[in-house]
């Protein structure tokens, strides 16, 4: 064995593990679930349960299609306009009498979030903006097509819808159905529906070029990968995990609203890296963007438990977050190197 | 010589730009049998390598391959009809695994899915012949440049190449893995596969190829048969300088005083850097040659603190210094004009004004507020001591001809106190009559003022002409030390291939 990779062993030492992304990433979701399970008495009640992952389903959808977008090398500034302009499809199509406006709402939404993820896709792939610009620009877009179909909040949701939500809720619900869903929330199923359609697509070709392609894009190019297409799929990707939030969403509030989505973005930007995703691209496990954005969650309830004052609450949120990113960093590159 | 032809160049053309990189390019290549290709820096065999796998399009001539004419447009259609180029590290994605990357591009599925098992298979079984140990699960970015040169490999050949192109293949890899890759070479040729390797290795040419095509300044100038001609290197050697050249300079070599400015000593386990140590008198130019890539350019960088990695110590005028960050450099006065003005020396958009006075404004003890017109003056000065053509020193740089770019480049460091400067090709990509403005000046200032001047160029043409004293690098370290008449192409190509 050569000097190269004896260095590499670096990597099996206890401070490699910390600074190994994945590692250091699950070490701080393990302590923020530790944290918020004793300031919440109530945590592993199956209500309580039942409720967080209510309350987090919506960003950890997004961050994981966030992440399918980063891993390809790019970035998504427009997911949370994108969800927002689902939702107010979602309740246009559909009225509130007829529940056959439901499927179609759906296909038509879904339609939609394709042709969303390939606006995305051709301009970073295509025509290689960079895509920050590109997604800057079409977060407008969506917002302004959004506020045209939805000038205020609201707008009709058949009966049924609320089945995304709570299976209880819906009137005439087998009783099977029911009973389930207060094990198994709908969310969960939206939850299991997103990992298995990534765990299809990393078992594909599109999958491993995906990686590819952030990875280097040149290196990729060379080895006769089509790498604007790929970047497209991924766009396209990030966009049907949007969709299912927005079917989660609408099936929980039964109404549209341009503005809802907005906040979400960076917030499934910042899941990404707590989760230990490279921004650069190539490196890191979608599946992680699922922990980084649990981990922010957990951050937001054990400030709310901790009795901290309502104006200190952003504030001490964000030293958290830093804390915690910067930590792992920061025991190992503090000691000198031999 | 009798197996069948695979492929034949003729004639083939390339410029890029203005410069002729292929004047009459014609190669052959025979099944089961290696072609090396020899020649100095620029001589045209990596762009006929390249032209053959698609990498560039000719300009003139034709290539024959199985006896029909073909024109790739992309290294894709050329793989696609069995011509793999084995590329130097470029086309290895860093984040996936070695056997990822060996089948990527190309991957094979089993139902809906990758067939992840069969590609498994494949890598080990190149891999067992090339490199054994090599642990095909971990990522490329853990490994050594020479594992990565390897696995570069094992994906060309993945393929099952008709014609495989090797382009300087060793450069990057230790003795066992080079024995290793040549043995499995031979067993390749006895599969039939026709191969063109190139490298600066004359030996290792010899070794493995069963016969060479020489080229010189963009054209074949001999093809040697090992087996009828034999193998003698210093007949190759001649081939590749060739005697024409050697007569036209004449050069008058100065006097340099016994006064040492620069003590260097440069330790370290940087891969390309190796211990090098010299001495640099006042008014002296040095020169550093030898065959691309030998360390020289980092050589250069180091001494300008900008290369972490090694450690620098040297002793300028008597006191010891040790360059970390270029700021220790330019506080005290070593001074580099980068090779690649666009990207290191310039900041295009700026004015010629506002890159001079660049490097002074980060000084120890500089004034809070700018003294514009006191830096106005200097530059104008400058610019015009250097006969810059330019409309005003206000006028962005990008604006400027590569030559006049150059000499802003220099023109930065005119208004200090240079005590040694540090130049890395310093002529490459500019015309003739802005070259020679620039080295006279170069050498004006340094018979002048005394100062050191350390130069690394690309052309011997300008090592021959300009420098004092000339070291030749190869692999990281000082292999020869030429002085007076020695300095001639004849001895540059020999000392830097290893042959004297």
């Amino acid at each position: 064995m050569n000097e190269v990779s004896k260095t590499g062993n670096v990597f099996y030492t206890f401070k490699g593990l910390l600074l190994k992304p994945e590692v250091s990433s699950f070490l701080i979701f393990i302590i923020m679930f530790v944290i918020t399970a004793t300031l919440q008495e109530s945590f592993f009640t199956i209500k309580s349960i039942v409720r967080n992952i209510n309350a987090f389903t919506p960003l950890i959808l997004l961050a994981m299609g966030q992440a399918v977008v980063i891993v390809a090398g790019g970035l998504d500034l427009s997911s949370g306009a994108a969800l927002s302009l689902f939702t107010c499809v979602l309740t246009t199509v559909m009225k509130r009498n007829d529940p056959v406006t439901g499927i179609y709402a759906i296909l038509v939404t879904f339609a939609v979030a394709i042709l969303v993820g390939m606006v995305n896709g051709v301009g970073i792939g295509y025509l290689r903006i960079p895509p920050v610009i590109v997604t800057f620009a079409t977060s407008y877009m969506w917002l302004g097509i959004a506020l045209f179909l939805r000038p205020t909040p609201g707008g009709e949701s058949v009966d049924w819808f609320r089945a995304f939500y709570k299976i209880d809720a819906v009137a005439g619900a087998p009783a099977v159905l029911k009973t389930i869903g207060t094990f198994i929330p709908p969310a969960l199923v939206l939850l299991i529906i997103g990992c298995l359609l990534w765990f299809i697509i990393s078992k594909t070709r599109t999958g491993r070029y995906i990686y590819a392609v952030g990875s280097n894009i040149e290196s990729a190019y060379v080895s006769g990968i089509d790498t604007a297409r790929t970047q497209m799929l991924a766009c396209i990707i990030n966009s049907v995990f949007i969709f299912l939030a927005a079917l989660f969403f609408v099936g929980q509030n039964q109404s549209g609203d341009a503005r809802m989505g907005g906040p979400l973005t960076l917030k499934s930007i910042a899941a990404v890296v707590v989760g230990g995703i490279s921004l650069t691209g190539g490196r890191g496990s979608v599946y992680f963007a699922l922990l980084g954005a649990l981990t922010l969650s957990f951050v937001n309830k054990i400030i709310f438990f901790a009795n901290i004052p309502n104006a200190y609450q952003t504030l001490v949120s964000g030293i958290i977050i830093i804390v915690a990113i910067a930590g792992p960093a920061y025991v190992m590159f503090s000691k000198p190197k031999q | 010589m009798n197996s069948v032809i695979v492929l034949e160049a003729k004639g083939i053309k390339k410029h890029f730009g203005g410069v002729v990189a292929l004047s009459n390019g014609n190669l052959q290549c025979r099944k089961g049998r290696i072609t090396g290709l020899l020649g100095a820096n620029g001589s045209g065999k990596s762009t006929l390598s390249k032209i053959i796998a698609g990498v560039y399009r000719a300009d003139g001539g034709e290539i024959r391959y199985n006896g029909k004419v073909v024109h790739y447009r992309n290294p894709h259609e050329a793989r696609r009809d069995g011509i793999a180029l084995v590329f130097q590290n470029l086309s290895l994605v860093p984040d996936l695994t070695v056997w990822q990357n060996i089948v990527l591009g190309v991957e094979k599925n089993r139902g809906l899915f990758l067939d992840n098992q069969s590609a498994k298979e494949l890598s080990r079984k190149i891999l067992q012949q090339l490199l054994p140990d090599l642990d095909i699960n971990r990522k490329v970015h853990e490994l050594s440049p020479g594992e990565m040169q390897i696995v570069e490999i094992a994906k060309a050949i993945s393929e099952n190449p008709q014609l495989l192109i090797l382009d300087e293949p060793t450069a990057a890899l230790e003795q066992t893995q080079a024995k290793n890759l040549f043995n499995y070479m031979r067993s390749l040729a006895q599969q039939g596969v026709a191969m063109i390797f190139t490298s600066h290795r004359l030996w290792e040419v010899m070794e493995i190829c069963d016969d060479v095509t020489i080229f010189r300044n963009g054209e074949d100038v001999a093809t040697i048969d090992f087996e009828k001609e034999g193998k003698d290197p210093e007949k190759i050697v001649s081939y590749i300088t060739g005697e024409v050249k050697k007569s036209t300079i004449q050069v008058q070599r100065r006097e340099i005083s016994d006064e040492v400015l620069l003590k260097v000593n440069i330790t370290g386990k940087d891969k390309v850097l190796k211990d090098v140590s010299f001495e640099l008198r006042k008014g002296e130019i040095l020169g550093i040659g030898g065959l691309s890539g030998q360390g020289q350019q980092e050589l250069i960088y180091a001494l300008s603190g900008s290369y972490p990695g090694v450690r620098c110590d040297v002793e300028l005028n008597g006191r010891k210094l040790r360059l970390i960050r270029p700021a220790d450099a330019i506080q005290n006065g070593i001074l580099l004009v980068p090779g690649d003005r666009q990207r290191e020396g310039l900041s295009l958009e700026h004015s010629i004004y506002s890159n001079m006075i660049f490097p002074k404004l980060g000084l120890r003890g500089h004034p809070l507020f700018i003294p514009e017109t006191r830096y106005c003056q200097e530059c104008e000065q400058i610019a015009r001591l250097l006969s810059i053509k330019a409309p005003g020193i206000d006028v962005p740089v990008n604006t400027l001809s590569g030559g006049n770019q150059q000499k802003v480049v220099v023109g930065k460091w005119l208004s200090f106190d240079i005590k040694v400067l540090l130049l890395a090709d310093p002529a490459k990509g500019v015309d003739v009559g802005a070259k020679r403005d620039l080295y006279e000046y170069i050498v004006n200032l340094a018979k002048e003022k005394k100062i050191g001047v350390i130069l690394y160029a690309s052309d011997n043409e300008e090592l021959i002409q300009y420098t004092d004293r000339l070291l030749i690098m190869y692999e990281g370290r000082i292999v020869a030390t030429l002085t007076g008449a020695d300095i001639n192409d004849d001895m540059i190509t020999a000392t830097s291939m290893r042959v004297r």
